[in-house]
């Protein structure tokens, strides 16, 4: 019998996709909720994988290695107060994709309510590339890995 | 008119697909005609091994991951 089709569903990011360190963050109002909500279902659709911001706020290693090794680093931040951005610029990282939740027409209000819908409005548009850097969508890798040959001691500016 | 077929057997992923084509298309504001192909038989005849797969105008533009719609328009504008 002849080889049936594979589907990358069944595979955490499929075998040509990138590899994705998600980085939501987390904050106390709706939308920051909504980030953690958000990386959770991406996770869960093998868009990449959710990793915890206030680890690497305090420096954990192995965290920075892995995020520094990732094709592609996507933060979600739920205002303009960019508070996961600023974490991962912290410690030297610089994300592929960075989406605001505030920009995607959800405001930060005092309640945390939600709904599944506006869920459903951070996860599509990860998955549609919104907030993805000119660099990393011609050549498919971070910034810092665009072919310098500098093994990113450049800090991602090649 | 483009012919632009969606090869997915209807998990997340090739929803995602459908969802990403769609969008681009709108943004272009061109006029396609987006099939959807998720019988097994027909997505075999095509020759895609892995899924989900974009084909526009009998090109494999992509296979094997979800592109994203900056990427799709690319695709649709005439590039690789």
């Amino acid at each position: 019998m002849a080889q049936q089709p594979t589907c990358t569903c069944s595979s955490t990011t499929g075998p040509a996709g990138p590899i994705r360190i998600i980085f939501p963050c987390a904050g106390q109002a709706n939308t920051g909720q909504l980030t953690n909500l958000a990386a959770i279902q991406l996770t869960e659709e093998g868009y990449g994988n959710i990793a915890c911001v206030a680890l690497l706020a305090i420096g954990a290693e192995g965290l920075r290695a892995n995020a520094k090794k990732a094709d592609e680093v996507v933060i979600l931040d739920g205002c303009p107060m960019l508070c996961a951005k600023k974490i991962a610029a912290e410690q030297g990282i610089i994300p592929g994709q960075h989406i605001i939740v505030t920009e995607l027409g959800i405001v930060k209000a005092g309640s945390r309510d939600y709904t599944d819908a506006d869920i459903e409005i951070v996860v599509s548009a990860a998955w549609e590339g919104s907030g993805r850097t000119e660099k990393l969508e011609r050549n498919g890798k971070k910034p810092g890995q665009g072919g310098c040959g500098c093994g990113d001691s450049c800090g991602g500016s090649c | 008119m483009v012919t632009i077929e969606v090869l997915g057997t209807g998990c997340a992923n090739c929803k995602r697909q459908m969802s990403n084509v769609e969008a681009a298309v709108k943004q272009l504001g061109i006029t396609g005609d987006i099939v959807k192909v998720d019988d097994i038989a027909q997505i075999m005849e095509r020759g895609v091994m892995m899924l989900p797969a974009i084909i526009i105008d009998g090109d494999l533009k992509i296979s094997g991951r979800v592109a994203d719609v900056p990427e799709i328009k690319k695709f649709l504008a005439g590039g690789t």
